[in-house]
């Protein structure tokens, strides 16, 4: 049995945040019911698709969020698919939802309503900015969150002209994942609550200040009166850029790609350069210091690149490491699904879907001493599978 | 001094042996929820962070105890520590907390239901477990840098949110393994790995790899699905505006409200795809009319109209934004020398009485008496004695 094995979610999600909540509750064993409408989860018509043919049970944004749920077509807009969801929520521990502000309340489905049907019932709202503050009512996807929250201005690193490159958001819909991964936490900690009280409670998860959350040891900086990174390359000093551009570390282009290194302490940099068989420009002067190495540090990265473009970044990173340097490959995405590392711990789970195959999905981050890890799971559902099972044996007046 | 008793993690006990960020960021989500943090230190090997500001975010409102675990009279208080504690966290590389003598085995048999969340870069087993890693190198390693940045560019080198994170994640599978022992009364040992948690965060790279057996080529602001979808320049240094057009209501308001109504009719960039066709001729056309607003002029105009958009800003912005104090994310902080900060809270809200439980972070040893003394119970003398021969240090 999972952690949460017996824990019974209803997810009234789509796009991403709310369904990777309760993707965290199905690997960790929860029974999770998603409402999905007659057109599905919008992830559903995102993609990618096998052989790039539209269909709306592959699509590989549904797939990775929803394997192991069940899904039941359900009207919020009538008055039938409202009596269904009462007649179900005395059933459940956790609702989970990224529906727009106001959307329950306007169809008499708010906390109140639920609360009196099911006082233990813990309801996590995702809405993109919360629904206190004066942005409450505003609309925003990830592209805005991102850019709002701070991170944006650190990630491609400075440029020659702030005002012609813009700033550039991260790959991945972080905003809505790191929304997601915030409201599961929020929803374990109002869980023990109700297993110590037997009360429920309602959370509403900003997504924005989830983002920002990520970017905690700036507003500590900030709070103390640093000033933010630099986004001019002409005004960056020392090594205050994410630590990748400098005397630090950075990323080396090699044959295959690129190798992250950072023998960032001087007995670190000795090693390396044991790697690099102790070249004659490393003992100039000027590279021997890592004030040095950071006044030189163009000069510094030409040379390394020299030195790294023929080889191969798994050979690199694998001589850093004997020699206790932090060095990693850049990996791709099909470096990953071979890792050699990640096989030998079994990180993969390969889970069959009836029209996509087999497909090799991330599993828990963790091993566990005391509670199953998740094999053999089945594969996302699909469009209102599960419709007439979940109504049957919740709401049999209907 | 703790006033707590009322928030949803009150009663529960976490010993926090982590240390720079991602554990620490854990077990001070936990202690913002009511869960009563000790962290332990030592000054012969300072937590590397207590040099700058983060510090004081990731261990607020913990108790912060001084033990040299180095010798065993430390290490006989850690156990009596561990006894009446339900969480250990511990964040050093793998291997060296149990070379320390604190192992599952040893805590599990000081307390059988013990839970103790080991993080480390790549985990505790496989070929890989004693590679030394920094989380700025962990997002290259575990495919996030291979999604962001422009396709044809190199690697993008800024710091992504990797401690933060993970640390997340941490405090989500603690208090899920907490809830696991009230129904089972087992304890658990949680071998955590940042490189997984962070390649578990890209599921759709990966399967989409699968599917398609063509990799990924991440394209800066621009969306597959939707446009106009980038990033316009506003008055002003380093100034732009976010703007995301998601629906066919939302292009036709954004041409209204930048007066080009005509746009809207023009059958030319009737669909996402057309316009992502034509998307220098409509981005001229947007650019003028942020150009000769502030950023935040830009989003209200534009919000007001129905229409996604926000400026994109940096971190000190993040601070003085209305929205974020508004919202209740930063909370007024008194320190003990009587200087008053903005600090961060939980990233959300929630009907109960009390939200979270706000204190500034301790000086190392701040909490000694109370723990070692009241809490424990070591004499005066014994104290005296630890003091002197840099043990409780």
């Amino acid at each position: 049995m999972g952690l949460l094995t017996g824990l019974k979610v209803l997810e009234i999600g789509e796009h991403i945040s709310a369904p990777y909540a309760a993707a965290n509750f199905v690997r960790l064993g929860a029974e999770v019911v998603k409402i999905e409408t007659a057109r599905g989860d919008v992830s559903r018509g995102y993609g990618p698709y096998p052989n790039a043919r539209r269909d709306k049970e592959q699509s590989a944004l549904f797939l990775a969020h929803n394997h192991g749920k069940k899904s039941i077509l359900l009207d919020l807009n009538t008055s039938a698919g409202q009596g269904n969801l009462k007649a179900m929520i005395p059933h459940f521990d956790l609702v989970v939802e990224n529906q727009k502000l106001g959307f329950f309340n306007d169809r008499s489905l708010g906390f109140d309503e639920v609360n009196t049907i099911n006082p233990s019932l813990i309801w996590v709202s995702i809405l993109p900015f919360g629904e206190t503050g004066p942005y409450s009512n505003y609309l925003a996807d990830d592209l805005i969150l991102f850019h709002m929250s701070g991170n944006a201005h650190g990630m491609i690193g400075p440029v020659e002209d702030p005002n012609l490159e813009p700033p550039i958001r991260a790959g991945g819909y972080q905003s809505h994942m790191v929304a997601g991964l915030t409201a599961s936490t929020a929803a374990m900690i109002a869980n023990y609550r109700r297993l110590n009280t037997g009360e429920g409670c309602r959370i509403v998860v900003s997504e924005l200040n989830a983002m920002i959350t990520m970017a905690i040891s700036g507003i500590a900086n900030t709070a103390f009166d640093h000033p933010p990174p630099t986004r001019q390359l002409s005004k960056v000093e020392g090594s205050s850029i994410g630590g990748m551009v400098s005397a630090i570390g950075g990323v080396l282009k090699c044959n295959d790609g690129y190798v992250a290194i950072s023998p960032r302490e001087d007995a670190q940099w000795e090693r390396w350069l044991e790697i690099l068989g102790n070249p004659s420009w490393s003992k100039d002067e000027k590279f021997i210091s890592r004030e040095g190495r950071q006044n030189n540090v163009s000069e510094l990265w030409d040379r390394l690149t020299e030195w790294s473009s023929p080889k191969s970044k798994f050979d690199i990173a694998k001589w850093g490491q004997e020699k206790r340097i932090p060095c990693f490959p850049v990996n791709t995405i099909q470096d990953l699904l071979v890792d050699e590392h990640l096989e030998a711990r079994e990180f993969f789970v390969e889970i069959a879907h009836t029209k996509a195959g087999n497909l090799l999905h991330p599993g828990l981050a963790y091993k566990l001493s005391n509670a199953e890890l998740p094999k053999g799971m089945i594969s996302a559902p699909e469009l209102g599978q599960h419709t007439e099972e979940i109504l049957g044996r919740y709401a049999k007046n209907e | 001094m703790r006033k707590m008793s009322n928030l949803p993690l009150s009663g529960l006990r976490i010993l926090d042996f982590s240390w720079i960020i991602a554990g620490p960021t854990a077990a001070r989500h936990l202690a913002l929820m009511g869960a009563e943090v000790i962290k332990i230190g030592s000054s012969r090997r300072p937590d590397p962070s207590a040099r700058g500001a983060p510090f004081q975010v990731y261990n607020q409102s913990k108790e912060y105890c001084a033990l040299n675990l180095s010798t065993s009279e430390g290490l006989d208080i850690a156990k009596e520590l561990v006894s009446t504690s339900d969480v250990v966290i511990e964040n050093f590389a793998a291997g060296v907390f149990e070379r320390i003598g604190l192992d599952y085995q040893t805590l599990k048999n000081l307390r059988p239901d013990v839970i103790m969340v080991s993080s480390a870069g790549t985990g505790h087993t496989g070929p890989d477990k004693d590679y030394v890693a920094y989380g700025s190198l962990l997002q290259h390693y575990t495919g996030w840098n291979t999604i962001s940045g422009y396709g044809d560019g190199e690697p993008i080198k800024g710091g992504l949110w990797a401690d933060p994170w993970v640390g997340m994640e941490l405090a989500m599978v603690t208090v899920a393994a907490i809830n696991h022992r009230m129904q089972t009364g087992k304890g658990q040992y949680i071998d955590f790995s940042m490189a997984e948690s962070l390649t578990a965060s890209i599921p759709s790279s990966l399967l989409g790899y699968q599917m398609t057996n063509s990799l990924p080529v991440p394209s800066g602001n621009e969306d597959p699905i939707n446009s106009p979808h980038g990033l316009y320049k506003c008055q002003g240094q380093d100034e732009w505006i976010a703007i995301s057009i998601q629906n066919a209501t939302q292009w036709e308001s954004l041409c209204g409200t930048i007066g080009k109504k005509e746009m809207s009719l023009d059958t030319r960039l009737s669909s996402p795809e057309k316009r992502r066709n034509h998307s220098s001729e409509i981005d001229t056309v947007i650019t003028a009319f942020t150009s000769g607003l502030s950023a935040h002029k830009a989003m209200e105009i534009l919000q007001d109209n129905d229409i996604p958009a926000g400026p994109s800003i940096n971190i000190a912005q993040v601070y003085e934004d209305p929205h974020t104090i508004g919202s209740g994310y930063l909370t007024p902080q008194t320190y003990p020398n009587g200087v008053t900060r903005l600090m961060p809270g939980m990233p959300w809200t929630s009907n109960l009485e009390n939200s979270f439980h706000l204190e500034a972070a301790p000086e190392i040893g701040a909490s000694n008496l109370r723990i070692y003394k009241e809490l424990i119970g070591i004499s005066s003398k014994d104290y005296e004695t630890y003091l002197e021969n840099q043990i409780i240090y």
